[in-house]
C-alpha cells in the first residue's frame, strides 16, 4: 500500500515555480531518495511533505490521510535537518526527549524510550552534554535520535550527511541503511550526492528543473535512464553524451556524428530520424582496440582503475575507464570503438527521452 | 642561542604591548579612577558647596548617612523605581520586538517609529507627559472622564502611589525602545530551522516561545538587564523634572538625594558620601547578578 503520495503537486513562491506537477507514490517501508542538482526543488518537496510549506495546488497524503491542511506536528513524521537544528540550550537527553514531552508522553515512559534510542545510536555517554560540546558526527546522531525516539510513520531527511567529512559520511551511510532495515519505516531522503542515493535507496526520484525525471530503483536508473538528464547525472564519471543525427537505413537505425557511425536499436515505435543524442557509459567505450583513432588528453589514476579522456577527429572528447595496468601517456594516439549494443539513444534537448528499448547489456 | 633570541623577541612584544594599552589605561585613569577617588576623598570631608572649603571628618558622613532614615527611604524608593520601570521595559520591549519580528506590512516604518521615545530629549518628553498628566487641563483626565472611567480628575503626579506609578510608566515608555532594538537584533539571528524542528516535534506557538525564543534571548537579556538596571538606578533628570522627588520625598531616589544634599543643603561632603554609598549598592547587586547568571550557564 502506498504510504506517501504526491498528486499533481505544484509549489510557487510568488511567481517563481519551485516544484511542478509532481506525482510520486512511495510504498510503506520504502527508502526513497530525492536526488538532483542544487535548486531543483528537492528540499521544497520534502518541506511540503513535512508541512513546513504548503503546496500551491495538488494533494499530498500520508497513510490514508490527505495532509494538505495538517500542521507538521500532526502528520506523524520526523525530520532530520541539514543543519541538525538541535536545541542549543538543551542537553542531548532533553533534545531527544522534546518530541515526547510535547506529545504528552508520561515522564516514566520517556526514560526507557530515550535509553533505547541512545543505546542504538551510541549516545548514552553523551546524554548530559550540550550540542555545542559534540562533534559534527555526534550532533548528527542526536538529530537522528530526536527523530527516532517517537517511532513516527515517515522519516524525512534533508541532506543529513552533507556536513560530515567523507569517511564519517561512509560510516553514517551504512548505519542509516541498517537503521532503515531494522525499523522498516518509510524514509524520504534528500540528497544531491548520487553515491548516497545509489547505495541507500530502494528507489530514487531524480529531479531536475522543478520536475520529476525518473522514479525507479538505483540499478534501473543507471541502466535505463529515462532521459538525457538522468543519463548524464547518474554515474561517475558521467556518461558520454554525443549530439548527432539519427537515421533509418532499411530496418536498422544508424547514429552519426562526425567520424562516429554506430548502429543503434531497437528503438521505440514512434522514434523519428533527425537530431538525437548518443549516450555511452565510460565502461562501454572500448579503448585500445577498434577502428577509430583517438588522442589521449588526460589520465586520472584512481588506484584500481584509470579514467582516460580521449579526443577524436572533430574535437569530440570522450571518457573511458580502463584497468589500472594500462599506461598510456598524454598525447599518445590509441584506437577506440563504441560498444554499440550498450549505447543509449535520446531525443534532442536537455531532457530528451530515451528512444532505445532493450535493457542495455553490460560489458562482458 | 635560539632561546636567547626568542626571549628578546618576547621582551620586544611585551614592551610593544605595554605601549599599545598605555593610552587606554591613561584615559581610563583620567575619566574613571580620578573622579572615583576624588568622590571617595570628598566624602571624608565636611564641605560647604559654594566655597568648596571644609574640614576632615573621616567616616562621620557615612556614620550619619547609615543612621539617617532618609538614606534608607531613598534606597527603597530607588529599588521600587528601578525594578518597576525595568520590568515594564523588558516586558513591553520583548512584546514589541516579537510583534515587529513578524512579517507585517508596516514593519520597517514601525521599527523606526518605535525609537522615537528613546531619541527625544528627556526634558521635552517630560514636558509633554506633564501636560498629559495635568490634573486640571490634562488630556488624560479629560479622556478618562469623557469615557466615564472616573468622576473626578486624578492627581497623577502630586499624590501617592500615583506619582510613583506615573514615573515608572514614563520611564518604561522612554526606555523600552532600547530593549526592542536589542531583542529584535537577536531574534533575527535565531535560525528558522529551530522553530521548524519544534513544530515538527509538536510544539505550539507558546511552547516555541518558551522553549526556543526565550532561551535564545537569554544572553542578550542578561546584558540588557544589566545595562538598563545601572542606567535606571542612577536615573536623575526624568524623575527630577517629572516630580522633583515629590510629593514630599515619595519619589526621591538616591540621585535626587545626592543633588539635594549637594546643591540645596550645600553639603558636598555628605553628597559625595551618598554617591559612594549608591555605587556600593549597585556594585553588590551587579556582583550578585553576574554570579547568578554566570552559574546557570555552566
Ligand atoms: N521560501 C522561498 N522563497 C522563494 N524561493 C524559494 C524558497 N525556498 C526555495 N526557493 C527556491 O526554490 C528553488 C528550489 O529550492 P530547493 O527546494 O531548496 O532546492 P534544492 O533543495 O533541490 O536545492 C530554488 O530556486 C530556491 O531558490
Ligand atoms: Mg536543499
Amino acid at each position: 500500500m502506498a504510504d506517501v503520495v504526491f498528486k499533481n503537486v505544484h509549489k510557487k513562491f510568488g511567481d517563481f515555480i519551485a516544484v511542478e506537477g509532481l506525482d510520486l507514490s512511495i510504498e510503506e517501508g520504502e527508502f526513497v531518495s530525492l536526488l538532483g542538482p542544487s535548486g531543483c526543488g528537492k528540499t521544497t518537496t520534502l518541506r511540503m511533505l513535512a508541512g513546513l510549506e504548503f503546496p500551491s495546488s495538488g494533494e499530498i497524503s500520508i497513510g490514508d490521510r490527505v495532509v494538505n491542511d495538517l500542521p507538521p506536528g500532526k502528520r506523524d513524521i520526523a525530520m532530520v535537518f541539514q543543519s541538525y537544528a538541535l536545541y542549543p540550550h538543551m542537553s542531548v537527553e532533553k533534545n531527544i526527549a522534546y518530541p515526547l514531552k510535547k506529545r504528552g508522553v508520561p515522564r516514566s515512559e520517556q526514560g526507557p524510550m530515550i535509553a533505547r534510542v541512545a543505546e542504538m545510536l551510541q549516545l548514552t555517554p553523551l546524554l548530559s552534554r550540550k550540542p555545542r560540546q559534540l562533534s559534527g558526527g555526534q550532533q548528527q546522531r542526536v538529530a537522528l535520535g530526536r527523530a527516532l525516539v517517537r517511532d513516527p510513520k515517515v522519516f524525512l531527511l534533508d541532506e543529513p550527511l552533507s556536513n560530515l567529512d567523507a569517511k564519517l559520511r561512509g560510516i553514517m551511510r551504512a548505519e542509516l541503511v541498517e537503521l532503515h532495515q531494522r525499523l522498516g519505516r518509510t524514509m524520504v531522503y534528500v540528497t544531491h550526492d548520487q553515491l548516497e542515493a545509489m547505495t541507500m535507496s530502494d528507489r530514487i526520484a531524480v529531479m531536475y528543473d522543478k520536475k520529476l525525471q525518473q522514479f525507479a530503483p538505483p540499478q534501473e536508473v543507471y541502466r535505463e535512464p529515462a532521459n538525457r538528464f538522468v543519463a548524464g547525472f547518474i554515474g561517475m564519471p558521467s556518461m558520454n553524451l554525443i549530439d548527432g543525427d539519427l537515421s533509418q537505413e532499411g530496418d536498422r537505425w544508424m547514429f552519426r556524428s562526425g567520424s562516429i557511425s554506430v548502429p543503434v536499436g531497437p528503438l521505440v515505435a514512434d522514434a523519428r530520424g533527425g537530431e538525437a543524442c548518443l549516450g555511452v557509459r565510460p565502461e562501454n567505450l572500448l579503448l585500445g582496440e577498434g577502428p577509430t583513432p583517438a588522442v589521449v588528453q588526460l589520465v586520472e589514476r584512481t588506484g584500481h582503475e584509470n579514467i582516460v579522456v580521449v579526443e577524436i577527429e572533430g574535437g569530440l572528447r570522450m571518457t573511458g575507464r580502463v584497468p589500472a595496468s594500462t599506461d598510456w601517456k598524454t598525447g599518445e594516439t590509441i584506437q577506440m570503438s563504441i560498444q554499440s549494443e550498450a549505447a543509449h539513444v535520446f531525443a534532442a534537448g536537455p531532457t530528451g527521452r530515451r528512444l532505445n528499448i532493450a535493457s542495455v547489456a553490460v560489458r562482458p | 642561542m635560539i632561546k636567547n633570541k626568542q626571549t628578546k623577541l618576547e621582551r620586544h612584544y611585551a614592551t610593544l604591548g605595554m605601549m599599545l594599552i598605555a593610552p587606554t589605561v591613561l584615559v581610563f585613569c583620567a575619566v574613571i579612577v580620578y573622579p572615583l577617588v576624588s568622590a571617595i576623598y570628598l566624602s571624608l570631608f565636611d564641605i560647604y558647596t559654594p566655597t568648596l572649603q571644609g574640614e576632615w571628618v573621616g567616616l562621620d558622613n557615612y556614620r550619619e548617612l547609615l543612621g539617617k532614615g532618609e538614606f534608607w527611604a531613598s534606597l527603597r524608593t530607588n529599588l521600587i523605581w528601578t525594578v518597576g520601570t525595568l520590568s515594564l521595559q523588558i516586558l513591553f520591549g520583548i512584546g514589541m520586538a516579537l510583534v515587529l519580528h513578524q512579517n507585517i506590512w508596516f514593519r520597517s516604518l514601525a521599527r523606526s517609529l518605535i525609537l522615537f521615545p528613546y531619541f527625544i530629549s528627556t526634558v521635552v518628553a517630560v514636558l509633554v507627559w506633564r501636560w498629559l498628566f495635568n490634573d486640571l487641563y490634562g488630556i488624560l483626565n479629560h479622556l478618562m472622564m469623557a469615557a466615564g472611567l472616573i468622576d473626578m480628575p486624578v492627581d497623577y503626579l502630586g499624590s501617592m502611589p500615583n506619582a510613583m506609578i506615573s514615573v515608572i510608566l514614563v520611564g518604561a515608555w522612554k526606555y523600552f525602545p532600547f530593549v526592542v532594538i536589542a531583542v529584535l537584533a537577536r531574534l533575527q539571528t535565531i535560525p528558522d530551522s529551530l522553530y521548524e524542528a519544534a513544530r515538527i516535534d509538536g510544539a505550539g506557538p507558546v511552547a516555541r516561545f518558551f522553549d526556543i525564543t526565550l532561551p535564545q534571548l537569554r544572553d542578550v537579556l542578561v546584558v540588557i538587564i544589566m545595562l538598563r538596571a545601572i542606567w535606571d538606578f542612577k536615573e536623575f533628570d526624568l524623575i527630577f523634572l517629572l516630580t522633583g522627588g515629590g510629593p514630599v520625598t515619595s519619589t526621591q531616589t538616591l540621585p535626587l538625594l545626592v543633588y539635594k544634599e549637594a546643591f540645596s543643603l550645600n553639603n558636598m561632603g555628605m553628597a559625595a558620601a551618598y554617591a559612594v554609598a549608591m555605587m556600593a549598592v549597585m556594585l553588590v547587586f551587579m556582583i550578585l547578578y553576574i554570579r547568578k547568571t554566570g552559574e546557570k550557564d555552566a
